[in-house]
């Protein structure tokens, strides 16, 4: 379960979640590595409009790729 | 695919102090080669502890460091680069393998551009003589026959956290000013690519009193967060990405310090009809392919004037089809790895947007593979059209080796468009009518504008960013302006006193 206090970096190596973020408008790793804080943070300074909203969909992601695990 | 060649340490340990230690924990991280995925040395993760003991030292180091006469420091900087110099093959190697960058570019520019960059503030300390002016009007001032003196005096202990894409050049971008200023440092590289900078740590220890560069390393999160934390800092120093830039800009502003930031860009490279063709192709490969497109102020925006557009691009996609990507220990190679699975994920991701928007792949688009490639984050050279300005590609940092390309009409119209954005960090236009090449790079509001050259980034040119691409400049001697303070001594040569009392 993603929160808003959740650390960019324990998320950033999940399949496809680097992929989920760019295509909802946030770059989840720059020059710098993964984003050194947490991911309210990082919607916040990317000025997203829903964060919740954000932090929902990452959680429905995670929730289908499990089950896309769980079937194969 | 040949053999990759092992030139460095199994481990590495961070300086602290003028001693090679381990985290006070213990913790240690590993870092593998993006090419193939292969182990190459293991690095300490350091303590809240360990940045202490580095500040401290940094502190204890500063008193006598401060002193050191300029000639002193003149030689201190001199023979680091003696050392670099010595040391390149090695050097090169590891930045090489660690962040995937080809040999033939670390060779000839990360590593003897680093070198050149401690020679170069060898040689502008002797030429620092301070300023001093007679103020002998009274109307402004209680006093005539004056005399104001102004000396730069070392800042104090400086934190300096730099990126993975240019691991060695920006130690040396951060280092060398830091040294000829007279100040300490506690420098931080990324812990994707660590290894150059701890082994140039090795080098230079011997050469310099203890405490006065500091290398520590570890996360972001935990020791980048640790430095930004610290009470005892001066100043902050940072290169890297604009969204980290705002944390940087934070931390120093609630400690009241000032901070020098060098962040994203998405800058434009723009050809008119009259460019020298030859040298505009190659060009665009400079601005977007040199270190697989990983560069802050990549030429990432291609604007082509309608006149040519069909037939420049056609050549710059049957020449980006030749580019030779491959491993970045061969000599032949032109593009080497992106520097992580990661960063590779984030690049296609952007292809996949840019479809989705309306662009077409003219060239690349997808992971490079065949001969071993598999196991690497290699990317094909890759070029978007039917792009306009608006999109997403053409606003948000790629940061890969992926340009698109834009038709312009007119020298009005591509100055606006070079504008629309929110970074201003480099450029260039490529014509061979001086007028127009000086109305257009006057016209971008960008730190650097190249002329009929892409990404040379010498010592002695300041390098920095308009807009959210930063503040303050590195490189040139401008750099020792932000290294130190000013100290203005006002001296009043009356024997009499005025009498108001």
């Amino acid at each position: 379960m993603v929160t808003k206090e959740t650390m960019v970096e324990d998320v950033v190596t999940i399949p496809g979640i680097i992929s989920y973020f760019i295509q909802h408008g946030v770059s989840p790793i720059t020059c710098d590595g993964a984003f050194p804080q947490s991911i309210g943070r990082l919607l916040e300074i990317k000025k997203v409009p829903d964060p919740d909203a954000f932090i929902d969909g990452i959680n429905a992601f995670l929730k289908g790729l499990e089950a896309a695990i769980d079937s194969n | 695919m040949s053999e990759m060649p092992r030139p460095q340490d199994a481990s590495y340990k961070m300086l602290i102090n003028g001693k090679f230690v381990d985290a006070s924990n213990g913790a240690t991280r590993k870092s593998y080669c993006p090419a193939n995925g292969e182990f190459l040395a293991s690095f300490p993760d350091a303590t809240k502890e360990d940045v202490d003991a580095a500040v401290k030292a940094a502190w204890a180091a500063f008193d006598s460091w401060k002193k050191v006469s300029v000639t002193e420091k003149q030689a201190i900087l001199t023979k680091i680069a003696d050392v670099i110099d010595a040391n390149k093959e090695t050097l090169a190697m590891i930045e090489s393998l660690d962040n995937g960058k080809p040999i033939r570019e670390t060779m000839t520019v990360d590593i003897p551009l680093s070198s050149d960059h401690f020679r170069y503030f060898a040689g502008v300390i002797r030429g620092e003589e301070g300023q001093a002016s007679i103020i002998d009007d009274t109307a402004q001032g209680l006093f005539g026959n004056n005399l104001s003196i102004i000396l730069r005096e070392p800042i104090g202990v400086v934190g300096q956290i730099i990126p993975w894409n240019f691991p060695f050049a920006m130690a040396a971008w951060k280092i060398a000013p830091v040294l000829a200023a007279g100040d300490c440092t506690v420098i931080k590289p990324s812990s994707t690519t660590s290894l150059s900078l701890l082994h140039l740590a090795k080098l230079i220890a011997p050469l310099l009193p203890p405490g006065v560069v500091n290398v520590i390393t570890g996360r972001g999160s935990t020791t980048g967060q640790f430095m930004l934390d610290h009470p005892d800092f001066r100043k902050l120093a940072f290169t890297g990405s604009t969204e980290v830039g705002y944390s940087v800009a934070d931390a120093a502003a609630k400690k009241l310090i000032p901070s020098t930031l060098e962040l994203g860009g998405k800058s434009a490279n723009i050809f008119f009809p009259d460019c020298n063709w030859a040298k505009a192709i190659e060009g665009v490969h400079l601005g977007i392919l040199f270190n697989q497109g990983q560069v802050c102020c990549a030429g990432s925006r291609v604007f082509v004037h309608e006149d040519i557009y069909d037939k420049f691009v056609a050549e710059l996609v049957a020449s980006f089809k030749k580019v030779n990507v491959n491993v970045p220990w061969e000599n032949t190679t032109q593009m080497g790895s992106q520097v992580d699975e990661g960063q590779l994920q984030k690049i296609l991701s952007y292809v996949e947007i840019g479809k989705q928007e309306g662009a077409k792949v003219a060239v690349g688009g997808a992971r490079a593979t065949g001969n071993g490639l598999e196991k690497g984050a290699f990317m094909q050279p890759t070029l978007l059209v039917d792009v306009n300005n608006k999109m997403r590609v053409a606003q948000e940092e790629i940061f890969g080796p992926v340009a698109v390309v834009i038709k312009f009409k007119t020298e009005e119209e591509v100055i606006a468009l070079a504008n629309d954005s929110e970074y201003g960090l480099g450029g260039a236009v490529w014509t061979q009518d001086i007028n127009r090449a000086f109305r257009v790079a006057r016209g971008i509001e960008t730190g650097r504008v190249w002329v009929n050259q892409y990404n040379d980034l010498p010592a002695h040119t300041p390098f920095g960013g308009y807009k959210k691409s930063g503040i303050g400049r590195e490189t040139h001697k401008v750099i020792l302006d932000h290294y130190t303070q000013m100290k203005n001594i006002f001296i009043n040569f009356e024997e009499k006193a005025i009498g108001l009392y």
